[in-house]
């Protein structure tokens, strides 16, 4: 009898073991190498500003790509193909933008970039890329002439096929702006201030033109240096101008010392920018002189996009730092759009990658034009000109320390 | 030299012997790991089974749980076809085109508020908000815009854009849409002929 109870109970035991066991391995989802230890590492390059000015969101960008490669590689989303990241510093300065790019392209396993975050880097590394026939995506850059040429208020042309955005335009974003200053907040009187560089220049004169054309008045228009930190005299300007809302074209470095100036000075008109300066740096270094700043972003509220809510939970638990908000998904989407097209060009080529690096490349460039994905940020694909088709923007306001969204659009 | 050398056991250690009748030794069974009783092992079996049959319930495949509602924004689409003729006029000062609301997916989508955003100009939509749109079955909007005040009209605003109320079951959101450069240009034509007629009607007199 007694050896028959000890049956029944190894019996149980064994049985609920091997359940354990089997209900262990249901959930597994084939991480580990399948094809025998022949898998192929590729590289997907970063190139933003990752430290000094502007790396607050530059390492949104820098970890947005992290993510998606981990999760690619998780899921296994490229049988037989692993991706690493290299992230590269160009400490928002072109020329050191442009080395990066050639020594991304000189690395014979990236396959594609992510990056970068600056317009005017950019200008520096498109024809680096061309030359080599890399994939370029930018998850920030807004300038229109990245995509569509120097005349594209005229005749738009694209310059190069190697270079995509997950960013809307600044011809948008400028219109979206001042449509809100001038219809919402009632605003007729603006001060324009850049930073003359590319993405400033270019957003201050788009938003000019468009609040003059809906009736309001450009009372000044002024430029700064990145770099400074002493406003004293451009708040004078402002203040004697009899502006009632200050725009500026620029990042969030100048931008928060400016109106912390500005309203030290009695000034209390609101800062209005662009996604530059949509950073929590930018309230974190202005305080209280921040409140009822606004700045326009692409994309909508973060929390209101389910599928990015892993990636934000993944973000905060990895203590990742910088600031996701304003690039993170984008760049999580761009990278994802460089993976999905290495898989693509696997699968067109019997399972098996191309043999000739530059043969990769140049597939991988062909893919990525045909992108079309539900990422995080909504759909992912791109017109004839590289732009993405997922044109949605946010104007934000500063309300009680914190980026609020006070009103979304989507361009048809 | 120096070291641990094996483990020798203490006095007390060892397991206790004891001699079968016939005189085999052997070792006692570990009788101390299970319960003495045949009821209390019976019922100690079955919590075992029961508890393997409620894991094996708990952890039963399932089918994926549904996505979540999106946000209306995130699948309602406002468009100015590309077939759409150029606004028609609809009185002296007035005009009218049409719009479509489409939804790409999930739950119907109310709209709940048409508006525009520019002085001067007010809007009128066909059918009247609220209406309910269905994920594939894209809903024709005839909107009809009255100038109040040609001198406040934006005549050539760069993105004009109509401004809705969006509703569904996840959340009920104002949002604007930028119809594109072909309603910009049809929108300017229209206000300067509506606006024209006006100056025209005065120059009449």
């Amino acid at each position: 009898m007694r050896q028959r109870s000890m049956v029944i109970l190894t019996s149980v035991l064994t049985t609920g073991a091997l359940t354990l066991t089997a209900c262990g391995s249901r959930d597994d989802n084939g991480g580990g190498s399948s094809d025998g230890g022949n898998t192929t590492t590729l590289t997907i390059g970063v190139d933003a500003p990752l430290s000094g000015e502007n790396s607050t969101t530059g390492l949104g960008i820098q970890y947005g790509a992290q993510i998606a490669v981990d999760d690619a590689n998780k899921n296994n989303l490229v049988p037989g193909v692993k991706f690493k990241l290299k992230a590269l510093d160009d400490k928002a300065q072109p020329a050191t933008g442009q080395s990066n790019a050639t020594a991304l392209t000189g690395d014979k396993s990236v396959v594609g970039v992510v990056g970068p975050l600056n317009s005017g880097v950019a200008q520096t590394m498109q024809q680096v890329f061309a030359s080599a026939n890399m994939v370029q995506i930018s998850p920030s850059n807004t300038n229109p002439e990245l995509t569509q040429g120097k005349n594209w208020q005229t005749d738009k042309k694209r310059p190069y096929k190697t270079y995509f955005r997950t960013a809307t335009t600044d011809e948008l974003q400028g219109s979206f702006a001042a449509g809100y200053a001038f219809n919402d907040l009632k605003k007729k009187k603006a001060f324009v201030v850049d930073d003359k560089q590319t993405y400033g220049a270019g957003l201050a004169k788009i938003f000019a033109e468009q609040f003059k054309k809906l009736g309001g008045t450009v009372v000044q228009t002024d430029h700064i240096n990145t770099g400074d930190k002493d406003f004293g005299s451009l708040v004078t300007k402002i203040k004697n101008s009899g502006a009632d809302i200050l725009y500026y074209g620029g990042q969030y470095d100048e931008s928060s010392l400016i109106t912390k100036q500005l309203k030290g000075a009695g000034v209390k008109i609101p800062l209005f920018g662009g996604d530059g300066m949509f950073a929590s740096t930018y309230i974190e270094t202005a305080g209280a002189a921040s409140e009822g700043d606004l700045a326009t972003a692409i994309g909508v509220p973060a929390d209101t996009l389910p599928a990015a809510k892993n990636f934000i939970a993944t973000y905060k638990a990895k203590g990742y730092k910088g600031d996701y908000g304003a690039y993170g998904a984008y760049s999580y989407d761009a990278a994802s759009a460089i993976i999905r097209a290495v898989k693509a060009v696997k699968d067109a080529n019997g399972g098996k990658l191309p043999t000739d690096n530059n043969d990769l490349r140049s597939k991988v460039v062909d893919e990525v034009q045909k992108s079309n994905f539900d990422g995080l940020t909504g759909k992912v694909s791109f017109d004839e000109y590289g732009d993405t088709t997922n044109k949605q923007l946010t104007v934000y306001a500063v309300e009680k320390g914190k980026w609020k969204a006070a009103k979304t659009g989507t361009a048809d | 030299m120096s070291g641990i050398g094996p483990v020798e056991p203490g006095d007390g250690t060892l397991a206790p012997e004891s001699r079968r009748p016939d005189g085999i030794l052997r070792r006692p069974h570990p009788t101390h790991l299970l319960p003495h009783s045949r009821p209390l092992r019976l019922t100690l079996a079955a919590l075992l089974l029961l508890a393997g049959a409620g894991y094996l319930y708990a952890t039963r495949p399932r089918p994926p749980a549904p996505p979540p509602v999106p946000y209306p924004i995130q699948v309602v689409a406002l468009t100015y076809p590309a077939d759409q003729p150029a606004p028609r006029p609809a009185g002296s000062h007035a005009f009218r085109f049409s719009v479509l609301v489409s939804v790409r997916s999930g739950p119907p989508v109310s709209v709940t508020r048409v508006s525009q955003p520019y002085a001067g100009l007010t809007v009128t939509a066909s059918p009247a908000p609220p209406f309910r749109t269905r994920a594939g079955s894209p809903r024709k909007i005839t909107i009809t815009m009255h100038v109040t005040e040609c001198g406040k009209v934006p005549r050539n605003a760069g993105f004009p854009f109509l401004d809705v109320t969006l509703r569904n079951p996840q959340a009920i959101q104002d949002h604007s849409f930028i119809l594109g450069e072909r309603y910009a240009r049809d929108l300017s034509e229209a206000l300067q002929v509506a606006c024209s007629n006006e100056s025209g009607h005065h120059q009449n007199r």
